[in-house]
């Protein structure tokens, strides 16, 4: 290093350290910075003077180690020590630190990422069979309240003559098959044609399904469907699913930006449904079970088809979701599976199947007497 | 003399034009989205270094002293210990069916303590990373004892229906301000319930009373009893409440119609007089702090903890309105070219590319903008009104040789999402 041109010589105000004391002193920058006053006699090295932040034209320096400080609003002096201190600033920011922390950070990001969209679900997948069936009993009916209130705490439809066809009929299907415990279908009364299965060997059929079941056996497809779900587990893996990713994303992640949208619709996306091996699954266990208790496998690929028609004709928000290809392929898997139709097929009488569409008509719920029922103690 | 005019001194100022700091939220913003939020530790650091160094105390600037990868290291520590917590109580709300419906309530008066707890340990690392004329601030006291204290006077103040309220701020701010230390000078407060209580007063009789009454009015009305089914489903639109007509025209309808008009009144009534409230408590609090023989001086007024947030809701009703109508006239674009049978067509996908960033641009704005008009001014209107009497005791205060405390301190309160990165006040 060339010696510095010329010195320059200022005014400041220098505190030792030990007192808030001002010190009024005279500061001269040649190749070392010399501060001097009553009693203050400093001489400190250009390479361990460091500046904080400060509101220009003010500046501060220290001795690097050292509390003293050394205040002052000279600008030429604030000049040449930018020019001649290398290490005026150091930070964590400085020298590449920044460029290393924003790759770590997204590195570790897509880490976290990674494990919430396969690790845990894969993690999901072990849990679930391990969980003991009265802890999902349990859960099962605490969910339940949850969903219901969810959908708008529709009423339950429990028409008497439709309740029991709907259980001769659960009874007939389940027969021999291994389930986490008893099964129990409810029946509620919404616009939407869907049946939902929780943890807990629950299943809850909305009425518009029913509306829209041209034969008992679409409709019973439907419902081994939901059965194989049961079967298989997939409810209680779904929401360990969710619960750890929320878990882990909102943990990870903290709400200063806008991140949480993230978080949002991550946990969306991840658990908005079953994932598709699942839906096979259910779908190939469904046509066994039809096929078991002597009805039309084939069914359940004729309902899905004509509710995926009808969501996509009303422009659904969840529409254009819903992916064409995929509900064909099920379909041709489903039919595939079911093998020809015999002819005597039919898995409820007539007079069964008006009883069933009647489950929600048998009583009118008046405001006042239709509390909204706790769902299956 | 330079460096500390004579004019300045006793005076507590803030820059006047706050040139740069844009650019640290924007950076902060952007960086924070792009680390998945891990930026936010060094985002909170350079708005701290920034606020400190910007606020004059006598002719000397603050120092701000602390790193992003302290905040960092903390919260890590914080996650390890509280991610079994949490997981410990996910499983007693599920082993113990008895104690389910409890895990709510005991989580919530579990973390509300963690918080306070946090919260002065934040307070510690802050003091201690703050640096005057080259001397160090710290807090010693016991984060355990403000736990135990601020557990005390909130049950009181639950009791009392509120009324307990300013004396348990007072007690707590005493607490805080007696356990901080400037070099080897122990600050003092004088803080009294009493000093608050007129304010709080007109909070509550304007804000809190008329809702307090009208309950109680309610259930002695009613004997304290309401029926289990006084809300039902509405047969007609279901997802909906409404009130049952079994009850028409009894007291449980006339004095609960009365409860919903009271609320509908008086609760946006006391947001309203919030702001009111905490510069009043500001403004007592820092009129009673001390530095030996140093007091602090306030003038701290309502209005201007009232302009900025004023301010900010206008820009941001003008935001939203421009944001209303570029989302409007996308979805007439969308409507007018989507007819075709619901197709995802170029146009769609050309409008969802465009509408992403002016999201992330509004949230950016906004950002700034709560930097810039909420706390910059709210910031400023405390520092501002502020003034040291005898301001030469100062000069007395002598550096100590305390140890610092570490960022483990403020992990905690990050991970629990409790103390802000600028709290306006000591």
């Amino acid at each position: 290093m060339s010696p510095p041109p010329a010195t320059i010589v200022a005014t400041g105000t220098f505190f030792d350290g030990l007192s808030a004391r001002p010190h009024p002193v005279t500061l001269r920058l040649g190749s070392r910075l010399e501060i001097t006053g009553s009693g203050i006699r400093e001489d400190w090295r250009l390479y361990d003077i460091r500046a904080s932040e400060t509101e220009p034209p003010t500046m501060r320096l220290a001795l690097a180690g050292s509390p003293t400080r050394v205040e002052f609003t000279d600008e030429a002096l604030s000049l040449g020590i930018e020019a001649r201190c290398p290490d005026l600033r150091i930070d964590d920011e400085g020298r590449g630190g920044m460029l290393r922390l924003v790759l770590w950070s997204i590195a570790a990001g897509i880490s976290v990422l990674l494990v919430a969209i396969y690790g845990v679900p894969a993690a999901a997948a072990i849990i679930a069979p391990l969980v003991p069936q009265e802890v999902e009993t349990r859960f099962g009916a605490a969910v339940d309240g949850q969903v219901v209130s969810l959908l708008g705490d529709p009423p339950l439809c429990d028409g008497a003559a439709g309740k029991a066809v709907l259980d001769r009929l659960v009874t007939r299907m389940t027969e021999g098959a291994v389930l986490p415990g008893p099964l129990v279908v409810s029946v509620r009364r919404h616009t939407m044609a869907n049946a939902l299965t929780l943890p807990g060997a629950r299943v809850i059929v909305l009425s518009d399904l029913i509306e829209k079941a041209n034969t008992p056996d679409e409709f019973a497809g439907v419902l081994a469907h939901e059965i194989g779900h049961v079967a298989h587990r997939d409810p209680t893996q779904s929401v360990i699913t969710a619960g750890g990713v929320s878990f882990l994303l909102s943990l990870i992640l903290g709400d200063l930006t806008g991140s949480t949208v993230i978080v949002g619709v991550g946990q969306a996306a991840i658990a908005a449904g079953y994932s598709r091996n699942a839906e096979r699954a259910a779908d190939a266990y469904g046509v066994a079970m039809m096929l078991r208790a002597g009805g039309d496998g084939a069914a359940l690929a004729t309902i899905l088809e004509r509710i995926d028609k009808d969501a996509e004709k009303e422009g659904s928000p969840t529409g254009f979701l819903r992916s064409h290809p995929y509900t064909k392929e099920r379909a041709a898997t489903i039919r595939r599976l079911a093998g020809a139709r015999r002819p005597d097929t039919g898995i409820l009488s007539n007079e069964d199947w008006q009883a069933l569409k009647g489950i929600c008509s048998a009583r009118t719920s008046k405001p006042g007497d239709a509390k909204p029922e706790t769902p299956g103690k | 003399m330079s460096g500390a005019p004579l004019s300045r001194k006793g005076v507590i100022a803030f820059d006047r034009q706050t040139k740069g700091l844009t650019g640290i939220v924007v950076k902060g913003f952007l960086l924070s989205l792009i680390t998945f939020g891990i930026y936010r530790f060094w985002y909170i650091t350079n708005l701290r270094r920034y606020f400190w160094s910007r606020t004059v105390v006598a002719g000397s600037p603050g120092e701000y002293t602390g790193r992003g990868k302290e905040l960092f290291l903390g919260f890590l520590v914080a996650l390890a210990i509280l991610v079994p917590v949490y997981l410990v109580l996910f499983a007693i709300s599920f082993a113990v069916p008895s104690l389910a419906a409890l895990a709510g309530p005991i989580s919530f008066i579990f973390l509300f303590f963690l918080g306070q707890y946090a919260v002065y340990r934040g307070r510690r690392y802050r003091a201690s990373r703050t640096l005057w004329r080259g001397i160090r601030l710290s807090q010693d006291g016991s984060a355990i004892t403000y736990v135990g204290l601020a557990l005390g006077w909130w049950l009181l103040t639950i009791v009392t229906l509120g009324i307990a309220f300013p004396w348990m701020r007072a007690s707590l701010e005493r607490y805080r301000i007696n356990h901080t230390l400037i070099g080897e000078s122990r600050m003092a407060s004088t803080a009294t319930g009493g000093m608050i209580v007129k304010p709080w007063l007109l909070l509550y009789v304007v804000g809190l009373g008329p809702l307090l009454i009208s309950v109680l009015a309610f259930l002695i009305a009613n004997k304290f009893s309401i029926p289990s089914d006084m809300m039902i489903p509405d047969p007609h639109k279901p997802g909906q409440l409404i009130f049952n007509p079994v009850y028409a025209g009894t007291p449980l309808a006339r004095y609960g119609t009365v409860v919903g008009i009271v609320s509908a009144i008086f609760i946006p009534l006391a947001v309203l007089l919030f702001p009111y409230y905490r510069a009043r408590e500001t403004r007592a609090f820092m009129n009673a702090a001390a530095l030996g023989a140093s007091r602090l001086h306030s003038s701290l007024r309502a209005r201007q903890f009232y302009w900025p947030y004023i301010i900010y809701f206008l820009t941001l009703i003008g935001f939203f309105v421009v944001f209303a109508i570029v989302v409007g006239i996308a979805m007439v674009i969308v409507a007018s070219g989507g007819g075709d049978g619901g197709t995802f067509s170029g146009m769609h996908w050309l409008i969802l590319l465009l509408i992403v960033p002016l999201y992330l641009a509004m949230l950016l704005a906004f950002a700034v903008l709560a930097v810039r008009i909420i706390t910059v001014r709210l910031w400023r209107a405390v520092t501002d009104s502020t003034t040291f009497e005898n301001v030469e005791a100062l000069d007395a205060v002598l550096a100590s040789s305390r140890r610092t405390a570490s960022g483990l301190n403020e992990g905690l309160a990050d991970a629990l999402d409790v103390g802000g990165a600028i709290e306006i006040g000591f």
